[in-house]
């Protein structure tokens, strides 16, 4: 009977055993094109692990939901080392900007979530904790991002999504840079989002490449010519 | 004649041997109720608790004034402050409380993980049976994102360095006791029993 590798890489995942995960995937990549490991194996697998964690972590520790992003990172690692022999470049989706908010020091959220958008293509440029508002609205204009993900664990740090929203509305960037938010007081209200002038969320880490795609295309839209009048 | 409203401090038990220290000496003239410090493994759960205790303060005494000798340490921390009465020590979480925002901020950016006296006896308890963390998966996630654990030492209990050292090999990162004084919990305390009275 053919092994069931997406299962095997899930009960994996939800034990917290980063050298039994990376070993389902070495037992799959056996015979196979590595670079289809993310779009075959991984992404279906953590698409399903994001949602039971979505729930709220039923089942799913902390430790399992790191785990999983060590193993995202694994994945990368391999594939670049991969392209870098083989001499060919990976596809690359578009620079985005991680940091925590202003006096926030809670790194492991971004850290996961800059794992799962690194392994998905994207260019992040993380600025680590306590990150100011024109370091984020800097950082974006100098790389080109359409999109900035701010975190922020609780509702004292979240106000400092605001001084966010006001430097890029300050910059004339309203809408043609777009401010996605997370961290546990915006799971837990999310009606923070839009207070504190957010432009989207995601239930998960996991989730969080679906997000930064959707208003990396709303920038895109906003900064057309046409300015999205047309479809 | 005006009667002084009466006062209460709800208080998360990562306090309560600082905050009995403070009520011995007479510093600190409060009654005060301990919650639970291992209900921050659920935040909704202390929430749910808080909201309890703080109705059941108003029940008793719908005037009575209330600190809060917390952190931001659940998602409507700010709906519980704005309660006419209510104020809430300053501080993002006990360590600030305990250290002042000035040295918790510098420490922090060193990459500082701080353990509590009462937190650091059940390090295993959060760190396995909470957090799920085990083997290499703890090393890893420790030394990722703090350089060393800082044993903030009040002076009241002994120095448990024995399970600070199994903590300190279980999770890879030195440690350090750093003695504090109760002067930045203290003064936070005062400050909060004054806002809960403007407050009214």
């Amino acid at each position: 009977m053919d092994r069931n590798y997406s299962q095997d890489l899930l009960i994996a995942i939800e034990r917290a055993d980063r050298a039994g995960a990376n070993a389902v995937i070495q037992a799959w990549a056996a015979g196979r094109d590595f670079r289809q490991v993310v779009p075959e194996l991984l992404a279906p697998v953590l698409e399903t692990f994001g949602k039971v964690w979505a729930t709220g972590h039923g089942g799913v520790s902390l430790a399992t939901g790191y785990v999983a992003s060590k193993i995202a990172e694994d994945v990368l690692t391999r594939l670049l080392q991969e392209a870098k022999d083989s001499g060919s470049v990976l596809p690359v989706k578009g620079p985005v900007v991680l940091g925590n908010v202003e006096d926030d020091f809670h790194p492991l959220g971004r850290k996961m979530v800059a794992a799962f958008l690194r392994a998905d293509g994207w260019d992040v440029r993380d600025l680590g904790v306590d990150v100011s508002a024109a370091e984020f609205v800097d950082t974006a204009e100098a790389s080109g991002a359409k999109v900035i993900g701010a975190s922020a664990m609780m509702y004292t740090t979240a106000k400092n999504v605001a001084k966010i929203r006001q430097e890029i509305d300050r910059r004339g960037l309203t809408g043609k840079l777009q401010l996605a938010v997370g961290g546990a007081v915006f799971k837990l209200r999310p009606e923070l989002v839009a207070d504190f002038g957010g432009d989207g969320t995601a239930a998960s880490a996991v989730e969080a490449s679906t997000l930064f795609e959707t208003l990396r295309q709303r920038a895109l839209t906003l900064d057309s010519p046409a300015g999205g009048l047309h479809p | 004649m005006i009667q002084e409203k009466q006062k209460l401090c709800l208080s998360c038990s990562i306090f309560r041997k600082e905050i009995e220290a403070l009520q011995a000496s007479g510093q600190l003239d409060l009654p005060v109720e301990f919650l639970n410090s291992m209900l921050h493994m659920v935040p909704a759960k202390l929430e749910a608790r808080l909201q309890e205790a703080l109705s059941s303060a108003r029940l008793q005494d719908p005037e009575r004034e209330v600190v809060m000798a917390y952190g931001d340490c659940c998602g409507h921390m700010d709906t519980f402050e704005s309660e006419p009465g209510t104020a809430r020590t300053e501080g993002i979480n006990c360590c600030e409380i305990i250290l002042g925002s000035e040295a918790y901020r510098k420490l922090r950016k060193e990459g500082a993980f701080f353990l509590m006296p009462e937190l650091a006896l059940a390090w295993r308890q959060i760190f396995v049976g909470q957090l799920g963390l085990l083997g290499p998966c703890a090393k890893t996630f420790m030394q990722e994102m703090h350089s060393r654990m800082i044993y903030l030492d009040t002076g009241l209990v002994p120095v448990p360095h024995a399970a600070l050292q199994e903590a300190s090999e279980f999770l890879g990162l030195p440690v350090e006791i750093l003695p504090v004084s109760l002067d930045p919990l203290l003064a936070s305390l005062r400050q909060a029993v004054q806002s809960a009275h403007r407050h009214d």
